[in-house]
């Protein structure tokens, strides 16, 4: 589905990925994690971009996306629910889940029905339907990933980015986070997840990718890398 | 006191005029952070177009309001596509190299360039625009008013309600705050975030178009009428705030309004002075402008 070949990125003259490779099958979530700074959002910003990669290839369904403006690739169906949430503060609950659908309202891709999707949004994340009518910048912060996760599922996206859901939240919501990705794995959403929580993210995908220093250092089937050592002294803590 | 009153009723007309405006101001600003500083001479442009379309209609032995009424849609058309051309020009570079002086040259040179263009074209006499409506005065109590001069203010809430209705229940509307909240993650949406920026450019200059064929029935026409009220909503957008809608209709009122009153009660040599002032008042003490917020974000 996704596959991604020697990619090289970063910012103005800084050079932060020196060749990723990695593959998201179909209906798989994949994880990629590793420590800060390695390099996992500006992986995911060059997937969806938001920025251009400076060499590398990207093949979303066999065709090449490198390059390609973010809108355009969004219309090709990918979704990235960004780091930092990115909700629109000054618009409701309900538009920012509307502008997820953007594509699908103006003929970019199939309409589908939007509004059984929303429903299907507001049931996955009750919160939000509560508060559907509030502005988004007023949100607190889980509701606001909550948001940010449901806005980009409403695109009905090929292939769903998540990059750090958990971020911010209480661990309560944090497992509820975990509860949702595996929810969306049981429908067959394909995902690319990044995440600070390894061992966790770990245990719900299927497959990992570990980054350090803009480069895949290990990769493996997730139970696998669960059980590696190296892989437990560095990102998993001693709690193993 | 009826002069006080009809001093008031007039300023509200010019206000007004002023904060259409300076609500075309806010829409490129809003998208891009960038402005149209040709924005006066959009407004000159759309009362020429106008008034040459309008001519040509009553030529064809239309009434004059059947006649203004269809030259609407052709101003309207005109401005769009003004204002597409200004951004695409003058803009589209600068936001892309982040050159801050750039979009600032660019709009100001093409609105000198459309400046000569009109005095070539229509000469540099002000020329006289036929009025859609009866020119008699009507008096309302204790004011005399000109039907024309109600138009304005109708039209010009409007056309300000239209667009706030278009943002709102659109989703085209809504991908255009969508843009003005977070370029990058509107991109996300699939929303072509330079095209929004085109076109919020394109809806500017509409705006400043049918101002000028608002404004242009009572006062006169030529290639220098759009300078001074385009630098006047200038300062009403940056009084009243470039975020806030209801800011450049009362910076519109204040400024409309206070001229008039300077101008009758001390010497019309100074009715430009109280506008000023505020506007030194208000980069000193309210640089967001006096109903500018910061947007709600949390983090
Ligand atoms: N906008 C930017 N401009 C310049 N450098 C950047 C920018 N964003 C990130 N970087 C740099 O790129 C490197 C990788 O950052 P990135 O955000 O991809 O890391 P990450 O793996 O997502 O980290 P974290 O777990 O903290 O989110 C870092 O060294 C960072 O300083
Ligand atoms: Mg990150």
């Amino acid at each position: 589905m996704l596959t991604i070949e020697n990619l090289v990125a970063g910012y103005g003259k800084v050079q932060v990925l020196h060749g990723i490779s990695l593959e998201v099958p179909q209906g798989r979530l994949v994880t990629l994690i590793g420590s800060n700074g390695a390099g996992k959002t500006t992986t995911l910003r060059a997937l969806s971009g938001m920025i251009e990669p400076q060499s590398g290839s990207i093949r979303l369904d066999g065709k090449d996306i490198a390059g390609l403006p973010a809108y355009e690739i969004t219309r090709r169906g990918m979704a990235h629910s960004p780091e930092g949430r990115r909700v629109f503060p000054t618009l409701p609950v309900t538009d920012n889940l509307l502008l997820g659908a953007f594509t699908r309202f103006t003929g970019m891709r199939p309409r589908g029905d939007t509004s059984a999707d929303l429903d299907r949004m507001f049931e996955l994340f009750p919160r939000l339907k509560e508060r559907r009518n509030q502005l988004a910048g007023t949100l607190s912060g889980g509701e606001q990933q909550m948001l940010a996760m449901a806005r980009a599922l409403m695109l009905n996206p090929e292939v769903l980015l998540l990059d750090e859901p958990s971020m911010g939240l209480a661990p309560k919501l944090v497992e509820e986070v975990f509860a949702t990705v595996a929810r969306l794995k049981e429908r067959r959403i394909t995902m690319l997840l990044v995440e600070q929580f390894a061992a966790a993210a770990l245990e719900v995908a299927d497959y990992g990718y570990v980054m350090e220093n803009g480069r895949i250092s290990i990769h493996g089937p997730a139970d696998q890398l669960s059980n590696d050592s190296a892989v437990r002294d560095a990102y998993l803590g001693v709690a193993h | 006191m009826n002069i006080l009153a009809q001093l008031v009723i007039s300023g509200v007309v010019v206000g007004m005029i002023y904060g259409v405006i300076a609500f075309g101001y806010q829409l490129t600003f809003a998208t891009s952070k960038t402005l149209n500083f040709g924005q006066g001479e959009a407004l000159m442009l759309g009362a020429l177009v106008g008034l040459t379309t309008i001519n040509f209609l009553i030529g064809q032995s239309l009434g004059a309001f059947t006649a203004y009424l269809l030259m609407l849609p052709v101003v309207l058309a005109f401005g769009l596509l003004q204002g597409a051309v200004v951004e695409f020009l003058g803009v589209r570079q600068a936001i892309r190299t982040k050159s801050e002086a750039g979009w600032i040259m660019a709009t100001i040179a093409l609105g000198i360039i459309f400046k000569n263009l009109a005095e070539n074209i229509w000469g540099r006499d002000a020329l006289r625009f036929p009025s859609p409506l009866p020119e008699a005065a009507l008096t309302i109590g204790p004011i005399r008013i000109q039907p024309m001069e109600i138009a304005i203010v109708l039209g010009a809430i409007a056309l300000m309600i239209a667009v706030e209705v278009f943002n709102r229940r659109s989703i085209y509307g809504k991908a255009v705050v969508a843009t003005a909240n977070d370029r990058d993650a509107a991109g996300l949406m699939g929303i072509n975030t330079r095209l929004v920026i085109t076109f919020s450019y394109a809806l500017s200059s509409m705006a400043a178009a049918f101002a000028g064929v608002l404004v242009a029935p009572i006062t006169l026409t030529g290639a220098t009428m759009g300078a001074v009220l385009g630098l006047k909503a200038f300062a009403v957008a940056i009084i009243g705030g470039l975020s806030s809608g209801v800011g450049v209709v009362v910076g519109g009122l204040i400024l409309g309004i206070s001229e008039n009153l300077t101008g009758y009660y001390i010497s019309t040599g100074y009715k430009d002075v109280p506008g000023l002032v505020l506007l030194l008042l208000v980069l000193t003490f309210k640089p967001s402008g006096l109903f500018g917020s910061a947007a709600i974000k949390k983090v």
